[in-house]
């Protein structure tokens, strides 16, 4: 914006510094992935090695890796599901429809937020272990719902509300019902900003750690808490194996980015026009 | 004119309802539990009324967990603030439009790794003998360098990783809030010949107070969270340096004895902390 330069010049220094820093140790964890583990065990870092898959094929052969991929599939993929099918409706109703209770729906939606995980595992897991369902995809699928259908909620209403009261309008008058109106013209309109609050609640709990590890301790375990497994091993450590199992933890997450990033914009240029 | 409309109670009341269950019963449960005095090993336990709460204020581990609780709260919200009003600036300030996506897309990815993928990634890193971040103390002194084993330095090394994934993702935030502004309170102080940093100090800073402080509400509630960092990287050690209260929970529920019902009366306590203090801390913001 002004002309002096110098001043400009560091501030983009600092940028790319920092923008470095986001990726750096990120790319590292890639490159050491691919080591041997003598060449991650050395005196100096190496950049130039010769690269390696018997990492990969070492987690992806293992069975306890396998399982978690499996089991975070399975019970992140269920619970969104469940989580968007009832969240959705609930969210436009709080948008199209307000009540009395309305505000008081989203504060208590908000508060879910405020929870501590610990609190809510500790009873949560006193409770499965009663109905012994303790260690299932069952259970930890209807707990993770809690997370996705707050979430859901919470990030769906700003989206629903966005949609032109005058086009819901036009529609009622052409004899739409008010379902109709919903599955035909909000849910449409809303799309891109309702698949990233969808996107969001997957990497919400795929990527949760406390109540899975409280919840789980063998057939239900998720990747995350194999994963934290494997970094726990002892002296003569796996480092490159660890590093891939890492990477393949990362990488449903990543894959979101490009929704999120675009939710993120959306939600701040409506505000302006 | 309308006809009565089935909609709002159709969508609503599936929702609402499996929420309040599911949040409901363990908030009750857990309040049952910490009257008792369960074990893991003890499924049976009898009530005890408030005996584990009054242990928990002689239990000089637990006081020392609030302690290491409220400081993690402290460093990490307010750093990540002020890296990410820092960074939002200078990027608002120094970028073109294509450098400002560019580096916006690259500061969401701390953020979107998991917590466990965070933490081994710098864990790593800070590795005394293989670290990279460790080499170059390394290379200088001959020492290694070992952040993670020195009670004075572990918590703020966990620290920087909990500003690294949330400073540079609020700091794409702070940019885009700075472009909602109007351009012309800026122009009318740069008639004034105000600095640059007095415009920001004094004009847009000022007219982003509302959302800045919803970004700190946002993120003491995240801040909660820091269980999965902990865990990975130091599991509240050396000691009980980095012991937050969530980590001392799980450790005397899970770990050590297995004594669900205290580790419950703790988990009850931080419940009623925490609503009292966000639901406070939410109305005056609202107001």
């Amino acid at each position: 914006m002004s002309a002096r330069s110098p001043g400009r010049f560091i501030g983009r220094i600092i940028l790319y510094a920092a923008a470095f820093s986001a990726v750096f140790p990120v790319f590292w964890t890639l490159l050491n992935a691919f080591k041997n583990r003598v060449d991650i065990v050395t005196p100096t870092p190496l950049f130039f090695f010769t690269p390696t898959l018997d990492n990969f094929a070492y987690v992806l052969g293992r069975a306890s890796v396998f399982e978690g991929l499996v089991n975070s599939i399975l019970i992140s993929g269920a619970s969104v599901l469940i989580g968007a099918v009832l969240g959705l409706p609930a969210a436009y109703a709080i948008a199209r429809y307000p009540n009395r209770w309305s505000h008081d729906i989203q504060f208590f939606v908000l508060s879910l937020r405020f929870l501590p995980p610990v609190a809510i595992a500790i009873p949560l897991m006193v409770i499965w272990l009663d109905f012994g369902l303790y260690d299932t995809r069952l259970s930890m699928t209807v707990t993770y719902t809690l997370l996705t259908l707050a979430t859901i909620i919470w990030l769906s209403v700003p989206a629903f509300a966005r949609v032109p009261k005058e086009v819901e309008e036009a529609a009622r008058v052409d004899g739409y019902g008010p379902y109709a109106i919903f599955f035909l013209i909000a849910l449409p309109i809303a799309s891109r900003s309702l698949i990233g609050a969808v996107a969001f609640s997957f990497v919400l709990v795929w990527n949760e750690f406390l109540i899975a590890l409280m919840l789980t301790t063998s057939d239900a375990k998720t990747l995350p808490i194999v994963a934290s497994e494997l970094t726990q091993l002892g002296r003569d450590v796996p480092w490159g194996v660890l590093n891939a199992s890492v990477v393949l933890l990362s990488i449903p997450p990543l894959l979101f980015i490009g929704i999120l990033s675009g939710m993120l914009n959306s939600a701040f240029k409506r505000k302006t026009s | 004119m309308k006809q009565k409309n089935t909609l709002p109670v159709v969508f609503l009341s599936p929702a609402i309802a499996i929420l309040a269950v599911l949040a409901l019963v363990p908030t009750v449960y857990a309040v049952i539990i910490s009257f008792q005095n369960r074990e893991l090993s003890r499924p049976d336990g009898s009530f005890i009324g408030l005996a584990n709460y009054i242990s928990l204020f002689s239990d000089r581990r637990f006081i020392n967990a609030i302690g290491v609780s409220l400081t993690w709260e402290a460093v990490t919200v307010g750093m990540t603030l002020i890296i990410a009003i820092g960074l939002g600036i200078l990027l608002f300030e120094c970028a073109s439009p294509r450098m400002r996506s560019a580096v916006c897309f690259l500061f969401l990815i701390p953020v979107i790794l998991p917590r466990v993928s965070a933490a081994f990634v710098w864990k790593f890193a800070f590795h005394p003998l293989y670290g990279i971040i460790t080499y170059p103390y390394k290379a200088i002194t001959g020492q290694p360098l070992d952040l993670l084993s020195n009670p004075l330095t572990a918590l703020g090394t966990v620290a920087l990783v909990d500003v690294w994934q949330w400073g540079l993702f609020f700091a794409v935030i702070v940019l885009k809030l700075l472009e909602t502004l109007p351009p012309q309170p800026f122009e009318a102080a740069r008639l004034d010949h105000a600095k640059t940093w007095e415009i920001y100090a004094y004009v847009a800073i000022p007219m982003l107070k509302a959302p800045l402080i919803s970004l700190a509400f946002v993120k003491m509630i995240e801040s909660l969270r820091a269980f999965d960092l902990i865990y990975v990287m130091t599991r509240g050690g050396p000691g009980i340096a980095t012991e937050t209260l969530d980590m001392y929970a799980f450790s005397q529920g899970f770990i050590e004895s297995g004594r669900i019902s205290y580790a419950s009366s703790m988990a009850v306590l931080m419940m009623v902390a925490t609503s009292l203090a966000f639901t406070f801390l939410w109305k005056r913001v609202k107001s």
